[in-house]
Protein backbone atom coordinates (compact mmCIF):
# COMPACT_ATOMS: atom_id res chain seq x y z
CA UNK A 1 0.00 0.00 0.00
CA UNK A 2 1.07 3.66 -0.50
CA UNK A 3 2.48 5.27 2.30
CA UNK A 4 0.68 8.18 4.58
CA UNK A 5 1.87 10.58 1.85
CA UNK A 6 -1.18 9.10 -0.05
CA UNK A 7 -3.82 11.94 -1.17
CA UNK A 8 -7.65 11.18 -1.94
CA UNK A 9 -8.62 8.38 -4.51
CA UNK A 10 -5.14 8.97 -6.68
CA UNK A 11 -3.54 6.03 -8.17
CA UNK A 12 0.26 4.72 -7.17
CA UNK A 13 0.98 7.23 -10.00
CA UNK A 14 -1.21 10.27 -10.93
CA UNK A 15 0.44 12.33 -13.90
CA UNK A 16 -1.64 15.87 -14.25
CA UNK A 17 -1.43 18.63 -17.01
CA UNK A 18 2.40 17.02 -17.84
CA UNK A 19 3.69 19.43 -20.57
CA UNK A 20 7.23 19.55 -21.78
CA UNK A 21 8.98 21.63 -24.42
CA UNK A 22 13.12 20.95 -25.49
CA UNK A 23 13.56 24.22 -27.41
CA UNK A 24 10.45 24.95 -29.34
CA UNK A 25 9.61 21.66 -29.77
CA UNK A 26 6.63 20.89 -27.68
CA UNK A 27 7.61 16.89 -26.89
CA UNK A 28 4.67 16.43 -24.37
CA UNK A 29 1.31 18.95 -24.42
CA UNK A 30 -0.39 17.75 -21.87
CA UNK A 31 -0.51 14.30 -20.55
CA UNK A 32 -2.70 12.87 -17.92
CA UNK A 33 -2.54 9.51 -16.27
CA UNK A 34 -3.54 7.11 -13.43
CA UNK A 35 -1.53 4.50 -12.70
CA UNK A 36 -2.72 2.13 -9.64
CA UNK A 37 -0.94 -0.10 -7.88
CA UNK A 38 -0.01 -3.47 -9.32
CA UNK A 39 -1.18 -2.77 -12.74
CA UNK A 40 0.47 -3.01 -15.97
CA UNK A 41 0.48 -0.27 -17.85
CA UNK A 42 2.13 -0.70 -21.63
CA UNK A 43 2.50 2.75 -23.42
CA UNK A 44 2.74 2.58 -27.41
CA UNK A 45 3.00 4.81 -30.41
CA UNK A 46 5.14 5.97 -33.21
CA UNK A 47 8.65 7.32 -32.12
CA UNK A 48 8.75 10.99 -31.74
CA UNK A 49 5.19 10.64 -30.00
CA UNK A 50 7.07 11.36 -26.12
CA UNK A 51 6.66 8.28 -25.01
CA UNK A 52 10.35 7.97 -23.78
CA UNK A 53 9.94 11.74 -22.24
CA UNK A 54 6.48 10.85 -20.28
CA UNK A 55 8.93 7.87 -18.37
CA UNK A 56 11.66 10.14 -17.82
CA UNK A 57 9.68 12.92 -16.23
CA UNK A 58 8.07 10.05 -14.05
CA UNK A 59 11.67 9.17 -12.36
CA UNK A 60 12.46 12.88 -12.90
CA UNK A 61 15.37 12.69 -15.47
CA UNK A 62 13.53 15.20 -16.84
CA UNK A 63 12.77 17.90 -15.18
CA UNK A 64 8.66 19.08 -16.20
CA UNK A 65 7.74 22.64 -17.35
CA UNK A 66 4.41 22.30 -16.17
CA UNK A 67 1.77 20.04 -14.26
CA UNK A 68 2.88 17.52 -12.21
CA UNK A 69 3.96 13.86 -11.32
CA UNK A 70 2.96 11.98 -8.42
CA UNK A 71 4.08 8.70 -7.24
CA UNK A 72 2.57 7.16 -3.92
CA UNK A 73 1.28 10.89 -2.59
CA UNK A 74 4.93 12.41 -3.13
CA UNK A 75 5.02 14.91 -6.23
CA UNK A 76 8.60 13.93 -7.48
CA UNK A 77 8.03 16.74 -10.26
CA UNK A 78 8.50 19.89 -7.21
CA UNK A 79 12.46 19.24 -7.17
CA UNK A 80 12.66 18.95 -3.62
CA UNK A 81 13.51 15.55 -3.11
CA UNK A 82 16.64 13.45 -2.84
CA UNK A 83 17.79 11.13 -5.54
CA UNK A 84 17.44 8.66 -3.08
CA UNK A 85 13.77 9.03 -1.95
CA UNK A 86 12.95 8.97 -5.63
CA UNK A 87 14.81 5.62 -6.23
CA UNK A 88 12.85 4.01 -4.16
CA UNK A 89 9.58 4.89 -5.42
CA UNK A 90 10.40 3.93 -9.01
CA UNK A 91 13.25 2.02 -10.91
CA UNK A 92 13.88 2.95 -14.29
CA UNK A 93 14.65 0.41 -17.22
CA UNK A 94 16.96 2.01 -20.10
CA UNK A 95 17.00 0.59 -23.48
CA UNK A 96 20.69 0.28 -23.57
CA UNK A 97 21.17 -1.06 -20.01
CA UNK A 98 23.46 1.44 -18.67
CA UNK A 99 25.32 -1.08 -16.29
CA UNK A 100 28.31 0.60 -14.85
CA UNK A 101 31.17 -1.36 -16.93
CA UNK A 102 33.72 -0.89 -14.20
CA UNK A 103 31.98 -2.72 -11.97
CA UNK A 104 31.18 -6.80 -11.38
CA UNK A 105 27.58 -7.86 -11.98
CA UNK A 106 27.28 -8.41 -8.09
CA UNK A 107 28.82 -4.61 -7.32
CA UNK A 108 26.19 -3.20 -9.95
CA UNK A 109 23.18 -4.21 -7.59
CA UNK A 110 24.92 -3.33 -4.50
CA UNK A 111 26.37 -0.01 -5.19
CA UNK A 112 22.98 2.23 -4.48
CA UNK A 113 21.77 -0.27 -1.38
CA UNK A 114 25.25 0.69 0.26
CA UNK A 115 25.55 4.04 -0.40
CA UNK A 116 22.11 5.41 -0.15
CA UNK A 117 19.49 2.94 2.13
CA UNK A 118 23.04 2.17 3.85
CA UNK A 119 22.62 -1.04 3.92
CA UNK A 120 25.73 -3.61 4.61
CA UNK A 121 27.94 -4.52 1.91
CA UNK A 122 27.14 -8.11 3.30
CA UNK A 123 23.46 -7.74 3.98
CA UNK A 124 23.88 -6.59 -0.06
CA UNK A 125 25.34 -8.90 -1.02
CA UNK A 126 22.63 -11.35 -0.10
CA UNK A 127 20.02 -9.25 -1.29
CA UNK A 128 21.92 -9.06 -4.97
CA UNK A 129 22.42 -12.62 -4.99
CA UNK A 130 18.59 -13.44 -4.37
CA UNK A 131 18.06 -11.08 -6.88
CA UNK A 132 20.20 -12.50 -9.60
CA UNK A 133 18.99 -15.83 -8.87
CA UNK A 134 15.02 -14.34 -9.48
CA UNK A 135 16.26 -13.22 -13.24
CA UNK A 136 18.36 -16.41 -13.67
CA UNK A 137 22.18 -14.55 -13.70
CA UNK A 138 23.43 -16.55 -10.36
CA UNK A 139 26.15 -17.74 -12.30
CA UNK A 140 27.15 -15.02 -13.46
CA UNK A 141 27.65 -12.48 -10.21
CA UNK A 142 31.40 -11.73 -10.48
CA UNK A 143 31.40 -11.18 -14.70
CA UNK A 144 31.30 -7.45 -15.83
CA UNK A 145 29.01 -6.07 -18.13
CA UNK A 146 30.99 -6.24 -21.03
CA UNK A 147 31.56 -9.91 -20.96
CA UNK A 148 27.09 -10.25 -21.23
CA UNK A 149 25.16 -10.62 -23.95
CA UNK A 150 22.50 -7.69 -24.49
CA UNK A 151 19.60 -9.86 -23.02
CA UNK A 152 22.08 -11.09 -20.06
CA UNK A 153 22.42 -7.01 -19.26
CA UNK A 154 19.06 -5.95 -19.08
CA UNK A 155 18.51 -9.08 -16.73
CA UNK A 156 21.12 -7.43 -14.39
CA UNK A 157 19.91 -4.23 -14.97
CA UNK A 158 16.49 -5.41 -13.92
CA UNK A 159 17.79 -6.99 -10.44
CA UNK A 160 19.88 -3.34 -10.11
CA UNK A 161 16.53 -1.43 -9.99
CA UNK A 162 14.71 -4.16 -7.78
CA UNK A 163 17.61 -4.05 -5.36
CA UNK A 164 16.60 -0.50 -4.18
CA UNK A 165 13.31 -2.53 -3.62
CA UNK A 166 10.75 0.57 -5.84
CA UNK A 167 7.15 0.34 -5.64
CA UNK A 168 6.85 0.87 -9.56
CA UNK A 169 9.14 -0.12 -12.40
CA UNK A 170 9.42 2.20 -15.16
CA UNK A 171 10.64 0.20 -18.82
CA UNK A 172 11.66 2.36 -21.40
CA UNK A 173 12.04 0.33 -24.50
CA UNK A 174 13.98 -2.61 -22.71
CA UNK A 175 13.94 -4.64 -25.84
CA UNK A 176 14.76 -2.36 -28.20
CA UNK A 177 18.38 -2.55 -28.31
CA UNK A 178 18.74 -6.45 -28.37
CA UNK A 179 19.26 -8.87 -30.90
CA UNK A 180 15.83 -10.59 -31.91
CA UNK A 181 16.81 -14.01 -30.19
CA UNK A 182 17.36 -12.46 -26.37
CA UNK A 183 13.95 -10.54 -26.60
CA UNK A 184 12.48 -13.42 -25.43
CA UNK A 185 14.40 -13.81 -21.45
CA UNK A 186 13.69 -10.61 -20.95
CA UNK A 187 9.98 -10.00 -21.44
CA UNK A 188 10.03 -13.46 -19.27
CA UNK A 189 11.75 -11.54 -16.26
CA UNK A 190 9.27 -8.75 -17.02
CA UNK A 191 6.36 -11.12 -17.32
CA UNK A 192 7.28 -13.14 -13.50
CA UNK A 193 7.79 -9.24 -11.83
CA UNK A 194 3.72 -8.49 -13.64
CA UNK A 195 2.77 -11.85 -12.09
CA UNK A 196 4.37 -10.67 -8.57
CA UNK A 197 2.19 -7.73 -8.45
CA UNK A 198 4.87 -5.18 -9.01
CA UNK A 199 3.37 -1.60 -11.16
CA UNK A 200 4.59 -1.39 -14.20
CA UNK A 201 4.72 1.22 -16.56
CA UNK A 202 6.17 0.12 -20.01
CA UNK A 203 7.19 2.00 -23.38
CA UNK A 204 7.26 -0.80 -25.99
CA UNK A 205 7.34 -1.52 -29.55
CA UNK A 206 6.53 -5.22 -28.65
CA UNK A 207 2.55 -5.65 -29.15
CA UNK A 208 2.32 -9.12 -28.15
CA UNK A 209 3.60 -8.83 -24.80
CA UNK A 210 1.95 -5.30 -24.62
CA UNK A 211 -0.93 -7.23 -25.21
CA UNK A 212 -0.66 -10.31 -23.07
CA UNK A 213 1.22 -9.30 -20.28
CA UNK A 214 -0.72 -5.47 -19.72
CA UNK A 215 -3.77 -4.36 -17.76
CA UNK A 216 -4.19 -1.71 -19.69
CA UNK A 217 -2.55 0.06 -22.94
CA UNK A 218 -2.18 3.58 -23.53
CA UNK A 219 -1.74 4.64 -27.32
CA UNK A 220 0.34 7.89 -27.37
CA UNK A 221 0.72 10.51 -30.37
CA UNK A 222 2.54 13.75 -30.99
CA UNK A 223 2.69 14.62 -27.41
CA UNK A 224 -0.58 13.60 -25.95
CA UNK A 225 -2.44 10.64 -24.76
CA UNK A 226 -5.06 9.52 -28.00
CA UNK A 227 -6.37 6.69 -26.67
CA UNK A 228 -6.40 3.68 -24.04
CA UNK A 229 -7.78 0.85 -22.53
CA UNK A 230 -7.76 -2.90 -21.66
CA UNK A 231 -5.67 -4.41 -24.68
CA UNK A 232 -8.30 -6.39 -26.27
CA UNK A 233 -10.10 -3.16 -26.61
CA UNK A 234 -6.81 -0.90 -28.05
CA UNK A 235 -5.96 -3.88 -30.21
CA UNK A 236 -8.68 -5.67 -31.77
CA UNK A 237 -11.08 -2.10 -31.57
CA UNK A 238 -9.27 0.97 -31.71
CA UNK A 239 -11.31 3.74 -31.10
CA UNK A 240 -9.77 6.46 -33.26
CA UNK A 241 -8.01 6.55 -36.46
CA UNK A 242 -4.12 7.39 -35.96
CA UNK A 243 -4.80 4.16 -33.59
CA UNK A 244 -5.50 2.44 -36.18
CA UNK A 245 -3.33 3.77 -38.85
CA UNK A 246 -0.19 3.48 -36.38
CA UNK A 247 -1.66 -0.66 -35.83
CA UNK A 248 -2.07 -0.47 -39.47
CA UNK A 249 1.65 0.59 -40.11
CA UNK A 250 3.32 -2.28 -37.56
CA UNK A 251 1.44 -4.76 -39.43
CA UNK A 252 2.74 -3.68 -43.17
CA UNK A 253 6.20 -3.20 -41.43
CA UNK A 254 7.01 -6.83 -39.62
CA UNK A 255 7.32 -9.46 -42.37
CA UNK A 256 6.20 -12.63 -42.19
CA UNK A 257 5.96 -15.04 -38.85
CA UNK A 258 5.22 -11.64 -36.96
CA UNK A 259 2.39 -10.36 -39.82
CA UNK A 260 0.66 -13.20 -37.94
CA UNK A 261 1.26 -12.25 -34.64
CA UNK A 262 0.72 -8.56 -35.02
CA UNK A 263 -2.35 -9.56 -37.00
CA UNK A 264 -3.49 -11.37 -33.90
CA UNK A 265 -3.60 -8.04 -32.00
CA UNK A 266 -5.31 -6.77 -34.17
CA UNK A 267 -8.41 -9.22 -35.15
CA UNK A 268 -7.41 -11.72 -33.13
CA UNK A 269 -8.98 -10.32 -29.68
CA UNK B 1 88.23 16.72 -32.80
CA UNK B 2 87.48 14.12 -30.72
CA UNK B 3 84.87 13.81 -27.99
CA UNK B 4 86.09 13.05 -24.26
CA UNK B 5 83.98 11.82 -21.74
CA UNK B 6 86.59 11.20 -18.90
CA UNK B 7 85.87 14.33 -17.64
CA UNK B 8 82.31 13.69 -17.27
CA UNK B 9 82.00 10.26 -16.53
CA UNK B 10 83.94 10.99 -12.58
CA UNK B 11 80.95 13.46 -12.06
CA UNK B 12 78.12 11.37 -12.64
CA UNK B 13 77.77 11.50 -9.02
CA UNK B 14 76.49 15.40 -9.66
CA UNK B 15 74.18 14.07 -12.57
CA UNK B 16 72.53 11.19 -10.51
CA UNK B 17 71.79 13.65 -7.35
CA UNK B 18 70.46 16.41 -9.97
CA UNK B 19 68.20 13.95 -11.68
CA UNK B 20 67.16 12.80 -8.38
CA UNK B 21 65.69 16.79 -7.66
CA UNK B 22 64.28 15.86 -10.95
CA UNK B 23 62.38 12.97 -9.76
CA UNK B 24 61.66 14.61 -6.38
CA UNK B 25 60.14 17.67 -7.55
CA UNK B 26 58.20 16.37 -10.88
CA UNK B 27 57.16 14.03 -8.18
CA UNK B 28 55.31 16.77 -5.88
CA UNK B 29 54.44 18.67 -8.55
CA UNK B 30 52.66 15.31 -10.61
CA UNK B 31 50.81 14.98 -6.96
CA UNK B 32 50.21 18.23 -6.09
CA UNK B 33 49.05 19.33 -9.39
CA UNK B 34 46.65 16.59 -9.90
CA UNK B 35 44.97 16.82 -6.39
CA UNK B 36 44.10 20.19 -7.53
CA UNK B 37 43.84 19.43 -11.19
CA UNK B 38 41.05 16.85 -10.44
CA UNK B 39 39.52 20.00 -8.69
CA UNK B 40 39.24 22.31 -11.35
CA UNK B 41 38.31 19.39 -13.97
CA UNK B 42 35.21 18.94 -11.25
CA UNK B 43 34.24 22.52 -11.00
CA UNK B 44 34.78 22.75 -14.88
CA UNK B 45 31.60 20.53 -15.46
CA UNK B 46 29.73 20.74 -11.85
CA UNK B 47 26.57 22.73 -12.70
CA UNK B 48 26.92 25.39 -10.90
CA UNK B 49 27.80 28.42 -13.46
CA UNK B 50 30.03 30.75 -10.92
CA UNK B 51 32.13 27.73 -10.55
CA UNK B 52 32.40 26.32 -14.10
CA UNK B 53 33.79 30.35 -14.98
CA UNK B 54 36.41 30.53 -12.04
CA UNK B 55 37.89 26.98 -12.96
CA UNK B 56 37.38 27.96 -17.03
CA UNK B 57 39.31 30.97 -16.43
CA UNK B 58 41.93 29.17 -14.04
CA UNK B 59 42.64 27.32 -17.02
CA UNK B 60 42.64 29.89 -19.61
CA UNK B 61 45.49 31.85 -17.57
CA UNK B 62 47.39 29.22 -16.62
CA UNK B 63 47.60 27.70 -20.05
CA UNK B 64 47.83 31.12 -21.49
CA UNK B 65 51.67 32.45 -19.98
CA UNK B 66 54.19 30.23 -20.25
CA UNK B 67 55.40 28.39 -17.49
CA UNK B 68 58.90 30.07 -16.74
CA UNK B 69 56.49 33.59 -16.29
CA UNK B 70 54.44 31.62 -13.65
CA UNK B 71 57.92 30.76 -11.77
CA UNK B 72 59.42 34.32 -12.17
CA UNK B 73 55.61 35.88 -11.02
CA UNK B 74 55.68 33.36 -7.60
CA UNK B 75 59.54 33.71 -6.68
CA UNK B 76 60.21 37.08 -7.94
CA UNK B 77 56.76 38.56 -7.68
CA UNK B 78 55.00 37.17 -4.95
CA UNK B 79 57.39 38.75 -1.88
CA UNK B 80 56.33 42.15 -3.12
CA UNK B 81 52.80 40.76 -1.22
CA UNK B 82 55.24 39.65 1.57
CA UNK B 83 54.84 36.09 0.52
CA UNK B 84 58.39 34.55 0.62
CA UNK B 85 58.83 31.24 -0.88
CA UNK B 86 62.23 29.23 -1.11
CA UNK B 87 63.68 28.18 -4.17
CA UNK B 88 62.32 25.13 -3.83
CA UNK B 89 59.00 26.19 -2.36
CA UNK B 90 58.52 28.11 -5.46
CA UNK B 91 59.42 25.87 -8.44
CA UNK B 92 57.07 23.02 -6.83
CA UNK B 93 54.26 25.67 -5.96
CA UNK B 94 54.76 26.86 -9.72
CA UNK B 95 54.76 23.70 -11.63
CA UNK B 96 51.75 22.00 -9.27
CA UNK B 97 49.78 25.13 -10.47
CA UNK B 98 50.69 25.14 -13.53
CA UNK B 99 49.89 21.16 -14.26
CA UNK B 100 47.01 21.49 -12.65
CA UNK B 101 45.70 23.64 -15.60
CA UNK B 102 46.58 21.04 -17.98
CA UNK B 103 45.72 18.37 -15.59
CA UNK B 104 42.36 19.77 -15.12
CA UNK B 105 41.50 20.13 -18.76
CA UNK B 106 42.25 15.89 -18.84
CA UNK B 107 39.80 15.49 -16.11
CA UNK B 108 37.16 17.36 -17.92
CA UNK B 109 37.53 15.58 -20.90
CA UNK B 110 37.49 12.27 -19.46
CA UNK B 111 34.17 13.34 -17.41
CA UNK B 112 32.58 14.55 -20.32
CA UNK B 113 33.50 11.30 -22.36
CA UNK B 114 31.59 9.19 -19.56
CA UNK B 115 28.14 8.26 -21.57
CA UNK B 116 25.23 10.42 -20.37
CA UNK B 117 23.40 7.21 -19.54
CA UNK B 118 26.12 6.50 -16.86
CA UNK B 119 25.02 9.67 -14.99
CA UNK B 120 21.17 8.83 -15.54
CA UNK B 121 21.14 5.00 -14.54
CA UNK B 122 23.45 5.99 -10.62
CA UNK B 123 20.59 8.82 -10.61
CA UNK B 124 17.33 7.13 -10.96
CA UNK B 125 19.45 4.96 -8.59
CA UNK B 126 19.43 7.09 -5.97
CA UNK B 127 22.84 8.47 -5.74
CA UNK B 128 23.74 11.96 -4.98
CA UNK B 129 25.67 14.26 -7.95
CA UNK B 130 28.69 13.92 -5.62
CA UNK B 131 28.15 9.95 -5.39
CA UNK B 132 27.75 9.51 -8.90
CA UNK B 133 30.66 11.31 -9.63
CA UNK B 134 32.71 9.39 -6.90
CA UNK B 135 31.69 6.08 -7.46
CA UNK B 136 30.41 6.12 -10.83
CA UNK B 137 31.75 8.64 -13.53
CA UNK B 138 35.20 9.17 -11.99
CA UNK B 139 36.55 5.64 -11.89
CA UNK B 140 35.34 5.35 -15.46
CA UNK B 141 37.05 8.89 -16.83
CA UNK B 142 40.34 8.19 -14.37
CA UNK B 143 40.68 4.86 -17.18
CA UNK B 144 39.99 7.26 -20.00
CA UNK B 145 42.60 9.60 -18.68
CA UNK B 146 45.36 7.47 -18.08
CA UNK B 147 46.95 7.74 -21.57
CA UNK B 148 46.97 11.80 -21.12
CA UNK B 149 47.84 11.74 -17.53
CA UNK B 150 50.82 10.01 -18.47
CA UNK B 151 52.05 12.46 -20.93
CA UNK B 152 51.26 15.27 -18.33
CA UNK B 153 54.44 13.48 -16.10
CA UNK B 154 56.72 13.21 -19.01
CA UNK B 155 56.26 17.04 -19.47
CA UNK B 156 56.36 17.81 -15.76
CA UNK B 157 59.81 15.79 -16.07
CA UNK B 158 60.76 18.28 -19.20
CA UNK B 159 59.64 21.41 -17.61
CA UNK B 160 60.85 20.55 -14.45
CA UNK B 161 64.49 21.82 -15.64
CA UNK B 162 62.88 25.22 -15.86
CA UNK B 163 63.89 25.08 -12.24
CA UNK B 164 67.63 25.64 -12.70
CA UNK B 165 66.44 28.96 -12.95
CA UNK B 166 65.62 29.23 -9.47
CA UNK B 167 69.22 28.01 -8.61
CA UNK B 168 67.62 24.59 -7.78
CA UNK B 169 70.33 21.96 -8.67
CA UNK B 170 68.12 19.80 -10.47
CA UNK B 171 69.58 17.88 -13.22
CA UNK B 172 69.89 20.72 -16.19
CA UNK B 173 71.44 23.00 -13.32
CA UNK B 174 73.95 20.14 -12.36
CA UNK B 175 74.46 19.67 -16.28
CA UNK B 176 75.43 23.81 -16.03
CA UNK B 177 77.56 23.07 -12.80
CA UNK B 178 79.93 20.01 -14.57
CA UNK B 179 80.33 22.35 -17.73
CA UNK B 180 81.23 25.28 -15.90
CA UNK B 181 84.41 23.25 -13.93
CA UNK B 182 85.04 20.76 -17.22
CA UNK B 183 84.25 22.90 -20.00
CA UNK B 184 83.24 19.76 -21.45
CA UNK B 185 79.47 21.14 -22.81
CA UNK B 186 78.99 18.83 -25.49
CA UNK B 187 79.82 15.76 -23.48
CA UNK B 188 78.02 17.15 -19.97
CA UNK B 189 74.57 18.07 -22.35
CA UNK B 190 74.53 14.58 -23.87
CA UNK B 191 75.08 13.10 -20.70
CA UNK B 192 72.08 15.46 -19.22
CA UNK B 193 69.74 14.58 -22.37
CA UNK B 194 70.75 10.56 -22.06
CA UNK B 195 69.19 11.13 -18.68
CA UNK B 196 66.36 12.92 -19.20
CA UNK B 197 65.38 10.09 -22.33
CA UNK B 198 65.55 7.50 -19.16
CA UNK B 199 63.65 9.04 -17.20
CA UNK B 200 60.70 9.85 -19.04
CA UNK B 201 61.08 6.49 -21.08
CA UNK B 202 61.25 4.77 -17.72
CA UNK B 203 57.86 6.74 -17.22
CA UNK B 204 55.95 5.79 -20.25
CA UNK B 205 57.16 2.69 -19.85
CA UNK B 206 55.54 2.40 -16.47
CA UNK B 207 52.46 4.04 -17.53
CA UNK B 208 51.74 2.29 -20.36
CA UNK B 209 52.03 -1.01 -17.41
CA UNK B 210 49.46 0.70 -15.68
CA UNK B 211 46.80 1.23 -18.15
CA UNK B 212 47.17 -2.55 -19.65
CA UNK B 213 46.54 -3.48 -15.82
CA UNK B 214 43.92 -1.22 -15.29
CA UNK B 215 42.45 -2.39 -18.75
CA UNK B 216 42.00 -5.77 -18.01
CA UNK B 217 37.96 -6.27 -17.29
Amino acid sequence: MCDAMESGSQGIISVRGLRKSFGRNEVLKGIDLDVSEGEVVSVIGPSGSGKSTLARCMCRLERVDCGSVSLCGLEVSSGRHRNGDIARLVGMIFQQFNLYPHLSVLQNITLSPVRTLGMSREEAEVLAYGLLAEVGMSDKASARPRQLSGGQQQRVAIARALAMHPRIMLFDEPTSALDPELVGEVLEVMARLAESGMTMVIITHEMTFARDVSDRVVFMDDGAIVEQGAPSVVFSNPQHARTRQFLQRLLVASGGGSVVRTGECVNGL
Amino acid sequence: MGFDFSLVIPRMGLFLDGALVTVETSAMALLFGSILGVVVGILRVVPLKPLQVLAACYIYVIRGTPALTQLFFIYFGLPSLGINLSGMASGVLGLSLNSAGYVGEIVRGGIEGVPAGQWEASRVLGLSYAKSMRFVILPQAVRSMLPAFGNEFVTLIKESSLLSTLAITELTMAGQQVRSVTYASFETFIVVGAIYLALTSITGFGLRFVEKKWNVV
